[in-house]
């Protein structure tokens, strides 16, 4: 045989290939991102591989830092809302009711705000909701490789999109909510538009479980890959979808229940195994649950004025503004000084697209906030990622960040 | 809430809870510093306490506290215009109950020339990047934390930026400096 | 139980209840300063506290119990067990309709007046009323840009007619410029016969009017008043030391307003002050400069080192002029350096102007640190015997810090040939125009410092803006300097050369630096005026 190696290979020295040789195995580190397609919101992680499978996982948040923190210290209560937007930018107006409450809170204010404000908010709130949802599930199946439903879920949401942009003027920024109720009314037969889009998002939601729930290629990739059990996600603070797929039956619309949630029925989708197909499940159930939601609030929706009647923190009509000093002199010191907010601080939090959202602010009697500190779900869940990856593969990683959603926007602040 | 936590609290512990606070609803309790790791153990692992989430960790400092009064308008605030002697930063901790579903703040107070607190990362994971974020924003050094460096920010910032007295328009070039970076 | 009983109250003092809160206050204090200390916020318009008590505006009214009618608390002198009510119907319901009553004719201006933000109308308003108007009559119109003197302009439609620059005029300025005429609605703020509004505290009026009815031409419509920040100084204007408010943002001075010190000014400070932020911005010295061209720290340090060290060989070469237009740190940090030299020590400063004397806050001598200086170098010479050196060909260098340098015309030929003239300036005029070499020093509100005034009082000033380019503190360029010339001055921080200066002065020692102050934003202060 040695002749024919020679023939081939050419040289007499050569090594015989049929042998079982030692490759080496030194580890290797690669570099996940920041600019990455699956690295949603910017995020580095430096993988420290064996071959494919995952030794150590450095996660390395912060490429979207945008200093809300600092910045709300210099901007009035009001001009917060639109930092609250850029905050878990899929589900905004989750962020803007989130800080309105707190600062509700701290003013004493909860109780008196008028019933229909208190109906919208929850309606834009689920409607943000399900395009958070909508979102994460269509970009992860599309980074496993189904690109269908990925279009399919984004012309759902870009319908709710428009319905947002018709409410507030903006797809994503919206701005809507201010403290005291919402900035202005739903358009006249929003409404209707709105069960309609229901209906026809219930159809589109069929066609992609049908074409996801028993595809052997998602289930593969998704089932018993990263999983948290139920006590891990304590531990570790998890909240939301996340929590709720390991099996802790957490919400806080039904735990701390705040606003109508209380007379609104719906159920919490709890999964047993926590990995990521769990995850997803529950996401596809929230959707129609809120859609569910949706359907009773605007059964119930009273009529009524959408800001509470008090001039200490409401804004006067403009037609009162421009044409009386007093409405004038109102609406300047609205909005040079800010909502004057007795000096204390709290903690109010929110039921978030991916968990509980809160906002700790400490307040100084002044206009403007002296801490806004943001609990960011996105940032606590991030944290896990480290430890979840370890051991599986590289490609693993994609449908176990996805299905974490982390939002880059919310976990940088 | 209740406020049974915090009685409990003052009876096991005594003095070492130096102040408690309950704002709208929210139970605080201002704990000494070296007691923070005892008390916290005893809040986890008690079972009337099984304070088992963890919130979130943050900090506030103080340097510019100087609460106004609104006239016609009572407010809950029990802290002090700040007067450059006493500490200047209050550490705070949010634990969650999942089984009791009461909640508390915990908060110990330092000053600017000793920022050192213990982590409490080892008995919640979950405080593991909130505590690397009050790091790196406010300075604040955590005993015990497993890996206490930068989050958000670049290894070679200088400061500690939400501190009041880090102007907000200051800007810092970034030059690599890799004799300071870690692993990467 | 307490086992001490509560001493006896002072004789002078009374003791009031206000709100069921009883307080004791000095006698002759009104129930309105009484209701203060007790944080109560009776409103007011018409009062000031270093004016004359007018009660013209009603707006302080209360309830005092065994008296039928409602009183003006500012005018109410506090006596022991008056029982004063704030919060009562009709007290709220009186403040509410005097607030409503002002605001019925009064322009919708707010947009567009300077007061905005620091409005006491606005703040009274939005605290004790909120309510809407109830009238839809068409509003009084009166003249609204009326030129009332080379510095003031009024906007008579928002004027409430409380008579606080009447006042000013009268009693802090002395002069009776200002006057009210017509009656009811059509009542008007106007100068008196053959007057002007020219007096040298005229702009006081603009600092007390409640509304936007006074305003300064000089700051009208440049910064809007919410977004500054005040940071407290010493006005460098003359020896008086008026003490005053830098109002400054983004690393600019805008206006300078007076701060209570009852001690030096009270409330006021004379016009000529308030301008003197102008000139923190006019041809400032911003990086060193050597032989006429701009240089860099490194090589001006070192041509100037060049120059001393072979100047120093000779005692008497070297003469180092001190300024009393500079701070006390400055100055002791040049004279502790000239003493390290062995060289001669002069002082200067600008030359006094004596009509500008007057008996209430402006001095004949418009340096802000003379009494510094003289206790600093005591024995520092006057520049006629600078001159004589010079002349002679004795004196080699000359160190200046400032930029004056009075002396005569052959002198400042003479200047031109010797070895060096090295000067410490703000701005480049002066002796740093043609300078051998010329350091940037921050003027006085870019760093710490302190200044004495007349009468040796020692007052600090706290840095409002950043010093353009590369200026450093003066006692800091004189650090460089002598670390230049191998003297080594170990300070880094204001604070050590205040330590080291309090110590060596003997009328200023143990004087505390005190604490570092923020700059306050103005939007807690609510309203001024």
């Amino acid at each position: 045989m040695a002749d024919l190696k020679t023939l081939v290979v050419g040289r007499k020295d050569a090594v015989d290939l049929d042998v079982e040789q030692e490759l080496p195995h030194e580890l290797m580190t690669v570099n996940m991102g920041p600019s990455h397609p699956a690295m949603h919101g910017t995020v580095r992680i430096v993988l420290t591989v064996d071959g494919e499978r995952i030794v150590k996982g450095d996660v390395q948040p912060g490429y979207l830092h945008r200093c809300f923190e600092k910045e709300s210290e210099y901007a009035t209560y009001t001009q917060v809302f639109p930092y609250t937007d850029r905050l878990n930018y899929v589900s905004p107006m989750i962020n803007n009711v989130g800080w309105a409450m707190t600062i509700e809170k701290l003013l004493g204010i909860t109780k008196q705000l008028p019933r229909r404000a208190e109906y919208v908010r929850v309606i834009v709130s689920e409607v943000s909701r399900i395009t958070d949802h909508l979102t994460c599930v269509g970009a992860s199946a599309m980074e496993l490789g189904a690109f269908t439903p990925f279009l399919y879920f984004l012309k759902c949401r870009e319908w709710l999109y428009t319905l947002l942009e018709e409410v507030s003027g903006a797809r994503l920024t919206h701005s809507y909510v201010r403290v005291g109720g919402v900035s202005k009314d739903l358009p006249v037969g929003w409404t209707d538009k709105l069960l309609a889009r229901l209906d026809e998002i219930t159809a589109v939601m069929v066609e992609v479980e049908a074409m996801l729930n028993q595809n052997k290629i998602f289930r593969d990739r998704m089932a018993g890959i990263g999983a948290l059990d139920r006590e891990a996600c304590i531990k570790w603070g998890q909240t939301g979808p996340i929590a709720r797929a390991a099996g802790l039956d957490y919400d806080v619309r039904k735990d701390y229940p705040y606003s109508v949630y209380p007379e609104l029925e719906f159920d919490v989708p709890v999964g047993t195994t926590g990995d990521c197909l769990d995850r997803y499940l529950v996401r596809i159930e929230e959707i129609k649950q809120s859609m569910r939601i949706l359907r009773q609030a605007v059964a119930q929706l009273p009529d009524g004025p959408v800001m509470i009647d008090d001039p200490r923190v409401a804004l006067p009509p403009k037609t009162d503004a421009y044409n009386t000093i007093e409405s004038m002199i109102r609406h300047f010191k609205h909005i040079v000084d800010g909502i004057r907010v007795p000096a204390g601080e709290t903690y109010a939090f929110v039921e978030g697209g991916n968990g509980e959202l809160g906002f700790y602010v400490v307040a100084d009697g002044t206009g403007r906030p002296y801490k806004a500190y943001v609990r960011s779900p996105s940032f606590v869940h991030l944290s896990t990622a480290s430890t979840i990856i370890k051991d599986h593969l590289i490609a693993d990683v994609v449908p176990i960040f996805g299905m974490i959603n982390m939002i880059g926007g919310e976990c940088d602040k | 809430m209740s406020k049974k936590v915090l009685d409990a609290l003052k009876a096991k512990f005594g003095d070492a809870i130096e102040a408690t606070d309950d704002q709208h609803g929210d139970e605080t309790a201002f704990v000494k510093r070296d007691k923070l790791r005892e008390i916290a153990t005893w809040l986890r692992d008690d079972k009337a306490m099984a304070f088992d989430a963890p919130v979130f960790a943050t900090c506030v400092d103080l340097l510019d506290w100087r609460p106004v009064s609104i006239p016609h308008t009572p407010s809950t605030n029990t802290r002090p215009e700040y007067d450059g002697a006493g500490p200047r930063f209050e550490v705070c901790w949010q634990l969650r109950s999942t089984t009791h579903r009461h909640r508390i703040r915990i908060k110990v107070r330092v000053t600017e020339a000793d920022p050192k607190v213990a982590s409490l990362t080892p008995l919640w994971i979950g405080f593991d990047w909130q505590e690397r974020e009050t790091f790196d924003m406010y300075g604040i050094r955590f005993d015990g934390h497993p890996d206490l460096r930068r989050i958000y920010l670049y290894d070679e910032f200088v400061g500690y930026p939400l501190r009041k007295d880090y102007p907000k328009e200051k800007r810092q070039p970034l030059v690599r400096r890799p004799d300071l970076v870690g692993d990467h | 139980m307490s086992d001490t009983q509560a001493p006896p109250p002072a004789p002078d003092t009374v003791t009031v209840t206000i709100d069921g809160v009883a307080v004791t206050v000095p006698k002759g204090t009104n129930v309105l300063e009484a209701a203060k200390k007790v944080g109560v916020d009776i409103s007011a318009f018409c009062y000031h506290p270093g004016l004359s008590i007018a009660a013209c505006c009603r707006q302080c009214l209360v309830s005092i119990e065994k008296n039928p009618k409602l009183q003006p608390s500012c005018q109410s002198i506090a006596t022991e067990g008056m029982v004063v009510h704030t919060k009562d119907a009709q007290s709220t319901l009186a403040r509410k309709q005097m607030l409503e009553f002002t605001l019925v004719n009064h322009p919708i201006d707010c947009p567009i007046c300077d007061k905005a933000g620091e409005c006491t109308l606005q703040k009274l308003y939005f605290e004790h009323d909120a309510a809407d108007s109830r009238v839809d009559t068409p509003k009084v119109h009166k003249p609204k840009v009326k030129d009332l003197g080379p510095n003031i302009v009024l906007d008579a439609e928002r004027c409430i007619l409380c008579t606080r620059c009447i006042r000013v005029c009268d009693e802090v300025a002395g002069e009776h410029q200002l006057e009210m005429i017509n009656r009811g609605d059509h009542e008007e703020l106007t100068t008196a016969p053959g007057q002007q509004l020219d007096n040298p505290y005229s702009l006081n009026t603009v600092d007390v009017c409640p509304v936007g009815a006074l305003t300064s031409k000089d700051f009208r419509f440049t910064m809007r008043a919410w977004e500054l920040d005040a940071t407290p100084s010493v006005c460098n204007g003359c020896a008086t030391g008026c003490n005053i408010e830098v109002h400054h943002k983004n690393g600019r001075a805008w206006r300078l307003v007076p701060r209570l010190n009852p001690a030096v000014n009270g409330h006021w400070m004379c016009d000529e002050g308030r301008f003197t932020y102008h000139e923190l911005r006019e041809a400032r010295l911003a990086g060193p400069v050597v032989g006429g061209l701009p240089s860099s720290w490194d090589k001006a340090l070192k041509a100037a080192a060049d120059k001393l060290t072979a100047a120093l060989k000779d005692p008497g070469a070297v003469a180092v002029v001190l300024s009393a237009q500079a701070s006390n740190e400055d100055n002791f940090a040049l004279a502790k350096l000239a003493a390290a030299w062995k060289a001669q020590v002069f002082a200067t400063g600008r030359p006094a102007v004596p009509g500008r004397a007057d008996d209430k806050l402006r001095d004949a001598d418009v340096n802000p640190n003379w009494a510094g200086v003289k206790a600093i170098a005591a024995a520092a010479q006057d520049l006629a015997a600078l001159e004589t050196g010079v002349n002679t060909g004795k004196v080699r260098v000359v160190v200046v810090l400032g930029h004056d340098l009075p002396v005569s015309a052959t002198a400042h030929g003479r200047l031109r040939e010797i070895d060096a003239v090295i000067v410490l300036a703000t701005h480049d005029r002066g002796p740093a125009k043609d300078a051998t070499i010329a350091l940037p020093i921050a003027a006085w509100a870019e760093t710490p410092g302190s200044v004495t005034n007349r009468d040796g009082r020692l007052q600090r000033m706290h840095a409002a803006i950043a010093a353009p380019g590369q200026a450093v503190a003066g006692w800091e360029a004189v650090v460089r300097l002598a670390q230049a010339t191998g003297v080594k001055l170990a300070w880094t921080q204001a604070r050590d050369v205040w330590k080291d200066m309090t110590a060596a002065v003997a009328p200023w020692k143990d004087q505390p630096w005190g604490r570092e102050v923020r700059p306050m934003q103005l939007r807690f202060a609510g309203s001024r005026g």
